[in-house]
Parts: C-alpha cells; sequence; structure tokens
C-alpha cells in the first residue's frame, strides 16, 4: 500500500487522525446543542481571513483565528436585535464573508489559490502544521474534559443551571471558542468546506450507536480518526483529493450507523414538512 | 438516612420584580415568606409569572427591584414533558447533578458524593434503576429523579413547577408522601400549580398574576375576590362558592 | 456615466441584468418566507447540495439546471427521510447533507476540473453565459413566485404562526409548506448560474433579512424585499463586471454592506429594540 511507503502521505495522515479524533468528539457536544449552523458558518465565514493571510505569505492558522474572532464578533452583535435573531444573524455574516473572501480570492493578479483554502491542501502538511494540530487537538481535549458537568447542565437543564453550579452563557461562547479552534486546526488540512464534514458526520453516527454521553465522546473520537485513516488510504490508492475523501469516509461512518440503527422516530409528534426542516432550538 | 436534616429553612422575598431580557416586567411586587417545614401553592394563569418567579429565584433572570434571600441551595424540579429527553444521561448522573455546585471545575465528582446520590435515589424508590437512562422512565419516576437531584443539593428551598401534572394516582400518592418527608426534613417546597383544589391543600398559597395578588393561608385567601382577581373573566364559581374551577386555555407559551 | 453605459450597452450584461432583475423579484419574495419560516440554513444547505449535480452535468451531457434539481430533490429527499423516520435533528441532518454534498461535489470535480479552473463558476456564479434558458427559468420562477405568494400568503403566514391552528382555519398546510418547498428548490435552482451554488443567500436570505428590519407588515416586507433583492443584484453585478469578478461574491458584499448599515441605523434610532 502506497501509504506505507510514502512519508508525505503519513505526515498528512498523523494530522488527519489526530484531527479527527478532536472533532468527533467536540462535534457530539455541537449537535447536543444545535449548533450544527453555527459550525458551518464559522468555518465559511474565516474565509477572508485565510485569503488576506495568504496573500501576506503569514500561517493560515493566523488568518484562520483572525477571521473567526470578528465574524463571531459580527454574529454577535447582529443576534443582538430582536428583529434579526441569531439564525438570520450567522446567515448574513456568513454569506457576506464569505462573497467577501471569494472576492479577494478571485480578484485578477492575485495568486491565492482558492481552491486550496476551500477545499484543503492535506498533502502539503508541514510538520509545523501537524505540530500545531496536535496541540490544538490535546487544548480541545483537556477542555471537553473539565468542562463536562457544565457542558452537561447547559444541555439538560439550562434554566436550572445555575443553581448547581452552571454557567450556561458561558458554555456556549466556550463552545463556540472550541469550533473555532478546531476549525483553525484542520482548515488547512480540509479546508473551509469540508471541516465541517469531521465535525459532524462522526459525531452522528456516535450519538446513533451510544447509548451514554461519555460513550458517545469515546466512539465519536474513535469514528473521527477512523474517517481520516480511511480517507488517506482512499485517497492514496484510488488517486482522489485528500481532504474530500476523508469528509467522504466520515459520511460514509454515518451511513452505516444509520443502516444499523435505522430508526428512532415518532418519540416526536407529527409536524410539517417545514417545521421538521427549520432551525427550531 | 445519610443526608442529615438541616437547620430550618428560610425564605424572604420583598417587593420582587422581574422581567426577561429588556422587555416589560413579567412580574412585580411579589412579598412572600416562609420557614422551613412550610409547602406554599403558587397559583395563577398560565402567563402569569409562576414560571417567571421560579426562574428569578434560581437567578436564572434578572431581579430588577426588590430582593430575594435563601439561606441555601435552591432547587428546581421543572416539568420534564418540555426537558431534553434525548439527551443521554441515566438516573443516577441526573441525581449526581446536585453535587456539581460544590465539586471544583479540575475535580472529578467525590465518592462521597456519588454514595449520597444513590441514596438519594433510594430514598426516591428508584434503586432499582439508576442506569437507566432518564429519557426512558415515566413521568413520575421522572420527578423523582429530579427530586433525588435536590435532595444531593441539599436544598433547601425545592421548586417543583406542576408535579401532579400528567402523572397517575399511585405516582401522585408517592410523591405526597415524599413532599411530608422533605418538609419533615425543613426544607421549604414552592408548588406551581392552577389546579384551584390542590393548592387548597398546602399551608400557603401565593396568587400570581403578572403581580401578587394575595398571600396566606388558602381558607382565608381564596375568596372570589382573589380568584377573581387572579384569574380574569376564567373564573367559573361553583355550588355554593366554596368550589372553583379556573378554565385553561391552550398553552401558547412565549 | 461611463460605468453604467459600459456594461448595459453590452450584449451579455443585458442578459445577465435582466436575469438577475428577474431573481430578484422571486429571491425577494420567497425570502419573506424564508425568513418568516426561519429556514435560512436549509435554503443555504440545497443550495450547496446542488455543486455535485452541476459537476457532473457536462461530463454526463444533462442541462445544469435538471442536475442541479435533481441533486437539490434528493438532498430534500434524504433529509426529509433523516429527520422524519430516522429521528435524527433537523439541524444535524441538514449540516450532514451539506458536508457530504460538497465532499462528493469536490471529489468529482478533482476528476471533471482538474485543474479546478471551472468549479469557480458553479460555486460562484458567472456572467457570461446567460442562456435563453436561463432567462426562462428565472422569469418562470419569479411569476410562479409572484402567483404562489399572492395565492398561498394566508396558508403560510398562519402555519408559520401556529402549525397546529391552521387546519381548524380551513387551510391545508400540508399542502402549502409542500408547495413553498418546491418553489424554493425551484427558485434555489434557478439563481444557480448567477450567484453559484455557494451563494444563493445572497439573494434568497440578505435581502428579506434587511427588508424586515424596515418593514412592519407582511406587504411591506414582501415589497422592500423585492425592491432591495433587484438593487442590489444590479448594483452586485455591475460591480462584478468593473472589477471583473464573478457576480456572486459581488453581490454577497453589496448585501451585507447594505445590511449593515440599516442595521446600524437602526440602532442608533431605536435603542430599545436590543434584546441583550
Amino acid at each position: 500500500m502506497e501509504i506505507l511507503h510514502s512519508a508525505l502521505l503519513q505526515r498528512a495522515l498523523l494530522e488527519v487522525v489526530v484531527l479527527g479524533a478532536a472533532c468527533g468528539a467536540l462535534g457530539v457536544w455541537l449537535l447536543h446543542l444545535r449548533h450544527a449552523y453555527a459550525a458551518e458558518s464559522l468555518a465559511h465565514a474565516m474565509l477572508p481571513g485565510l485569503v488576506l493571510a495568504s496573500l501576506a505569505g503569514v500561517p493560515l492558522v493566523l488568518g484562520a483565528g483572525g477571521g473567526v474572532l470578528v465574524a463571531a464578533a459580527l454574529i454577535a452583535l447582529a443576534a443582538r436585535d430582536r428583529s434579526v435573531g441569531s439564525e438570520i444573524a450567522v446567515a448574513i455574516t456568513v454569506t457576506t464573508a464569505f462573497g467577501l473572501g471569494a472576492m479577494l480570492a478571485l480578484a485578477p493578479h492575485v495568486p491565492a489559490r482558492l481552491g486550496d483554502l476551500l477545499f484543503g491542501d492535506l498533502l502539503g502538511a508541514t510538520t509545523g502544521d501537524i505540530a500545531i494540530a496536535c496541540g490544538l487537538a490535546a487544548l480541545i481535549a483537556a477542555a471537553l474534559a473539565l468542562g463536562h458537568r457544565q457542558l452537561t447542565l447547559a444541555v439538560f437543564d439550562p434554566v436550572a443551571a445555575r443553581s448547581l453550579g452552571g454557567r450556561p452563557e458561558r458554555v456556549e461562547l466556550a463552545l463556540l471558542a472550541l469550533l473555532a479552534v478546531a476549525v483553525v486546526a484542520a482548515v488547512q488540512g480540509l479546508g473551509n468546506l469540508l471541516v465541517f464534514a469531521l465535525l459532524v458526520a462522526p459525531a452522528a453516527a456516535a450519538m446513533r450507536l451510544a447509548t451514554s454521553v461519555r460513550a458517545q465522546l469515546a466512539l465519536g473520537s474513535a469514528l473521527g480518526s477512523l474517517a481520516g485513516l480511511l480517507g488517506m488510504i482512499a485517497s492514496a490508492e484510488l488517486s482522489t483529493a485528500a481532504g474530500a475523501s476523508v469528509a467522504l469516509a466520515a459520511v460514509a461512518l454515518f451511513t452505516i450507523a444509520l443502516l444499523l440503527r435505522p430508526g428512532s422516530a415518532d418519540r416526536a409528534p407529527r409536524r410539517s414538512a417545514i417545521e421538521a426542516l427549520s432551525a427550531r432550538r | 438516612m445519610n443526608v442529615s436534616p438541616p437547620a430550618r429553612a428560610r425564605i424572604e422575598v420583598s417587593g420582587l420584580a422581574a422581567s426577561y431580557a429588556q422587555g416589560p416586567s413579567a412580574l412585580r411586587d411579589v412579598t412572600f415568606s416562609a420557614l422551613g417545614g412550610q409547602a406554599i401553592a403558587v397559583l395563577g394563569p398560565n402567563g402569569g409569572g409562576k414560571t417567571t418567579l421560579f426562574r428569578a429565584l434560581l437567578g436564572e433572570i434578572a431581579v430588577v427591584a426588590g430582593s430575594v434571600a435563601i439561606d441555601g441551595p435552591t432547587a428546581y424540579v421543572p416539568q420534564t414533558e418540555r426537558a431534553r429527553l434525548d439527551f443521554p444521561v441515566s438516573a443516577l448522573d441526573v441525581a449526581l447533578m446536585g453535587a456539581y455546585a460544590r465539586t471544583p471545575w479540575y475535580r472529578r465528582v467525590a465518592e462521597n458524593d456519588r454514595r449520597l446520590a444513590l441514596d438519594a435515589l433510594a430514598r426516591v424508590g428508584l434503586e432499582d434503576r439508576p442506569r437507566e437512562r432518564f429519557g426512558a422512565l415515566s413521568g413520575g419516576q421522572r420527578q423523582r429523579a429530579l427530586i433525588a437531584r435536590a435532595l444531593v443539593q441539599d436544598a433547601r428551598v425545592l421548586l417543583l413547577d406542576e408535579p401532579f401534572a400528567g402523572v397517575d394516582r399511585i405516582s401522585e400518592g408517592a410523591i405526597m408522601e415524599m413532599f411530608d418527608g422533605l418538609r419533615a426534613e425543613g426544607r421549604i417546597l414552592l408548588i406551581a400549580t392552577h389546579d384551584i383544589e390542590q393548592a387548597r391543600r398546602w399551608d400557603r398559597v401565593l396568587c400570581l398574576a403578572g403581580a401578587q395578588i394575595a398571600y396566606g393561608p388558602p381558607a382565608t385567601t381564596l375568596s372570589t375576590e382573589v380568584l377573581k382577581a387572579t384569574y380574569g373573566a376564567e373564573i367559573v364559581v361553583l355550588e355554593d362558592g366554596t368550589r372553583a374551577i379556573a378554565v385553561q386555555h391552550h398553552d401558547h407559551e412565549h | 456615466m461611463r460605468w453604467l453605459t459600459d456594461p448595459i450597452t453590452t450584449p451579455y450584461m443585458q442578459r445577465a441584468l435582466v436575469a438577475v432583475a428577474l431573481l430578484g423579484v422571486a429571491g425577494g419574495l420567497l425570502g419573506a418566507w424564508i425568513v418568516l419560516r426561519r429556514l435560512a440554513f436549509f435554503a443555504h444547505a440545497a443550495g450547496s447540495a446542488t455543486f455535485p449535480g452541476l459537476v457532473v452535468a457536462g461530463p454526463w451531457g444533462i442541462a445544469p439546471p435538471v442536475a442541479a434539481l435533481g441533486a437539490g430533490l434528493a438532498f430534500a429527499g434524504l433529509l426529509s427521510r433523516l429527520t422524519r423516520r430516522a429521528g435524527t435533528g433537523a439541524d444535524a441532518a441538514t449540516g450532514l447533507l451539506l458536508a457530504a454534498a460538497l465532499a462528493l461535489g469536490s471529489v468529482l470535480a478533482s476528476d471533471v476540473y482538474p485543474s479546478g479552473a471551472g468549479v469557480d463558476s458553479l460555486l460562484f456564479g458567472t456572467l457570461l453565459g446567460v442562456s435563453d434558458r436561463d432567462l426562462w427559468l428565472a422569469g418562470g420562477v419569479a411569476g410562479l413566485a409572484l402567483f404562489a405568494s399572492a395565492a398561498l400568503a394566508r396558508t403560510w403566514l398562519a402555519t408559520g404562526f401556529d402549525p397546529s391552528g391552521a387546519p381548524a382555519l380551513g387551510l391545508d398546510a400540508a399542502r402549502g409548506d409542500r408547495l413553498l418547498l418546491v418553489l424554493l428548490a425551484a427558485t434555489v435552482v434557478a439563481t444557480l448560474p448567477a450567484v453559484g451554488a455557494l451563494l444563493v443567500s445572497t439573494l434568497l436570505v440578505v435581502p428579506a433579512a434587511t427588508a424586515r428590519l424596515l418593514s412592519g407588515s407582511l406587504r411591506t416586507l414582501l415589497v422592500v424585499g423585492v425592491a432591495l433583492a433587484v438593487a442590489e443584484g444590479v448594483v452586485g453585478l455591475l460591480l462584478a463586471y468593473h472589477l471583473n469578478l464573478p457576480p456572486g461574491p459581488a453581490i454577497a458584499v453589496v448585501g451585507g454592506g447594505l445590511f449593515a448599515c440599516v442595521l446600524t441605523a437602526r440602532t442608533i434610532a431605536r435603542p430599545r429594540e436590543v434584546v441583550a
């Protein structure tokens, strides 16, 4: 197998396995707190930051971090208006930021490779990139472990959380910050558009198969890493794009989980199609 | 029983007003006090402020005027139909949440607290199902798990939101017994209800309709005038004026 | 005035401007409902989900709108099954399908467009090559949107406000919702050539959201929404022409900038509307 012989592929593999583990666990909490939309949007909204970093020759991580902070701040500002609300605030910030990023990248005479920023350049991972990925993944793991009780309260009983020592608003903020960290860590390898797959698919699979929160977190991590491994092998053997293969592997794992546990419908009352589709917390 | 009976609890609320975010005042002029061992019915129509009062006492929403003094933890036993039943925590996990406030963030929950949680579950009659998923329990069992949580908290004041709604007769009896036990330990119970007849069972009743209408023993407080003021035009007084029903509308919660 | 007369006198720009104006009508009308019924994430995801269809349209010899519609319907169908039969939350399911579509599209694209050159127009739209078919589609969708808005406004409004109460008012909520979703799908497909798969929100969400800040009633929301969508589309298109960019990002920046201005003005004028 090619992957066993190439140092390049092995580096990429290491990075994506580590990222998969961190994203898989984080994704479980994101889904429990119904933040999938925010997750996808933050990933998109950092595009201008990435483009500017790429143009300035600065590590992408810095551009990603800056972009995420600005985006999160704008979303928070816009969401405060009662006529706007958080879903719209996210939609507008993301669309505008993404458009701005694309504008910057596609302007003529600009050398930034938009394709790499959108879909990642996993095979171009340097040792520095891997070190950053591992560091950020460790940070996420530590934060999730230490914050486990806070997260539990925020999901299970936000009203009583304060009386039980919880601070739900801080939890929301902290989780979004961790999300930003994860996206920043993964964006070099998977790109702006695909990092989301690693955050959502392994977690969703784990949530179908495991029956306690701790088990879901562990399984989510394992499946995330597995997606990284399978995706890299497929990419090496079939010569498909690395980042996209990892993303597809993650989705494939969810599909398998879905086939293993097909239904848990009818707990919820029958709803209209739009009610089922619309963003309700 | 490993939870040593606390000293008599007290709660004093004076001129309390609370509102949601920057909206208008959802609740005004609430003044009452109670001592441990007492159970207070919080009576009023939907949207009249019962849940607002609880959230203010829990510190979850802002108090814009007045004061609240409670000496010790406050526990919330909400209606579980609206809870996150899909979140995979066990009955034991829920009981353990009562110990979170006293566990520093960098430590695991103490062994002592784990034992307290198991004892609490035993006390509420759930000792044979600690690992069962909260969402898989019946309505009455969920209530009891949340009461176990309150015991682990060693709460002085328990806020119970319609604890008998949708509960069968047998569970109702068990819950009443538990309440007697909690009161005997010197805790205070605040029981939100829209059932006027149920309100008559307790020591005091607090009538809320956006503001406090009355507070006192049910016999003297639940007069026709007070009920009319609390429920507006929705009251139906039966027979010889000693029994009354409130007409409940379909719930359009905010 | 050359910045205006130059594009207007260029044939391909004329077509593009007409197309975007028609799409603005559809987008402004539909956008009102997307905003009111909280379908912004769904609309964005539906747009992005067409990406794999667009990629294979050329090589497989299918007309792009058909391929896009196929991908979009597959997305909607799978989403419906996931949320209703399989008990996945809408949030997670939408996100999953979106990720799957993008991943699939990019794997296919690395095969179909090895140099990555043609992908931009699929993702961000193009000024060139607005065909007759695209214009017909845009016009058709605009007409449909007008008709449906007039006929179904009451149903959509009542269903959004109180889903369980709508039947009692004699309204067929389920059918109304199905029609809304079909119209949404058609509009998404129609806007793809102009703004690209990733930026359908520029015409379908942003103008309506801005209009909402300025409108008190449904009628105003619809009218202002259309006006803003058309204006933003046209201005964005002109900007794209002069800066030599794809139209999607240009319209996005115009729309976002306008929203920011309106929001700022509103916050200064009415600080009490803020929910902390």
